[in-house]
């Protein structure tokens, strides 16, 4: 909602609640395509590829002096470390969603059968006991 | 459903949905690294002073710039069509839902239930209560069990339409004299929004689907209340 004006300040108006709302909103994205403020671990690859890439370049450069073949080393390191930190990072978090997956419905059947006649744990503590 | 100037995907409800994110997150990466690297070739071919007008051959750049294409396209292909024969999967359905598509509403038959079908009409702008969505409410919500998998049918009974439900990345057309089968599984409690997605008339814009998704004891509720009613 668009404040009004004050009379001694005809021009100005104050920013309204949409607008900050959707400034607050806009995701940031590197070359226009990539969000790496919600993609998991998009911002993780691009800061470990960066570092890869500055390590690579620069140390290329201090071995053997040469400018432009230190810049192209660097690029090529960003991309493979990018690249390397990215699916390394994908695979671990798919195998946690999974491992979540399984504990949530996990806890889900516990809550549902404990006490029952289908609990595991019953079944197993009455196998000890008769043991 | 999507929130003002949202450019992205909607959250998943379902698990293809979450693949196809998962997905679309792979491909961006892949994609965001060329063109990085296109911009930087670029920026090499404006800057440097060196030119050579008589290149004959170029045989090994030329194995380079086609092998590694082809090896990016495998590993873009290879998860596309793993989700693509994960749509395809139908496993035991509770239930099976009958959406078809009229100008301009959805009707829906529960065939599991005797005599349950009911038509969805979007809510007119001066009818909607506070807090309602513009253009995407409607008068009767298609009520579903969570955590079931669900069989629908889509047909439509004059115009090609196309029943769409994007956090649970469905997709469907709605072909007149053809049945479209798709399965729907929510892993969450809520109500999800979609829009016809295939030019169907003046009024394409204006026909919604709404699903709510509710507990499974509430829709045997619903179901037997919907006969007394």
């Amino acid at each position: 909602m668009a404040a009004v004006p004050e009379p001694d300040e005809p021009g100005k108006r104050k920013g309204s609640c949409t607008s900050l709302r959707l400034s607050y909103w806009k995701p940031f994205k590197l070359l226009g395509i990539l969000d790496v403020e919600n993609i998991p671990c998009a911002r993780d690859s691009i800061l470990y590829g960066s570092l890869g890439s500055v390590v690579a370049g620069f140390g290329h450069f201090l071995l053997t002096s040469r400018i432009r073949r230190s810049c192209d080393v660097g690029v090529g390191g960003f991309i493979l470390v990018t690249l390397g930190c990215w699916f390394h990072c994908r695979y671990n978090y798919a195998k946690q969603k999974i491992q979540q997956r399984i504990t949530r419905q996990g806890m889900k059947n516990k809550l549902l059968y404990e006490g029952t006649h289908l609990d595991p744990e019953r079944k197993q503590n009455s196998r000890n006991s008769s043991n | 459903m999507a929130t003002p100037a949202q450019l992205g995907l909607q959250n998943a409800t379902s698990p293809i949905m979450e693949e196809l994110i998962a997905f679309h997150d792979h491909a961006l990466m892949i994609i965001f690294l060329i063109s990085s690297l296109v911009l930087y070739i670029i920026s090499l071919m404006l800057t440097t002073k060196l030119t050579h007008t008589s290149t004959m051959n170029a045989q090994e750049i030329e194995m380079i710039w086609t092998i590694l294409p082809a090896i990016i396209l495998i590993m873009i292909a290879l998860p596309s069509l793993r989700i693509l024969y994960m749509t395809d999967e139908f496993n035991k359905p509770y239930l099976t839902l009958k959406a078809i598509g009229h100008q301009w509403y959805w009707s829906y038959e529960y065939s599991d239930y005797e005599d349950l079908a009911f038509d969805s009409y979007i809510t007119p702008t001066y009818f909607l209560e506070p807090g309602e969505f513009r253009l995407l409410e409607v008068d009767n919500r298609t009520t579903l069990p969570m955590e079931a998998d669900i069989r629908m049918l889509i047909t439509s009974q004059d115009v090609l339409h196309s029943w769409a439900v994007p956090s649970l990345g469905v997709k469907t057309d709605a072909i007149p004299g053809r049945l479209n089968q798709a399965m729907l599984a929510s892993m969450r409690p809520g109500l999800f929004y979609g829009q016809c997605s295939e030019i169907c008339g003046s009024n394409h814009s204006f026909m919604p689907i709404v699903l709510e998704f509710i507990y499974f004891q509430d829709f045997e509720v619903w179901a037997s209340y919907l006969y007394i009613v």
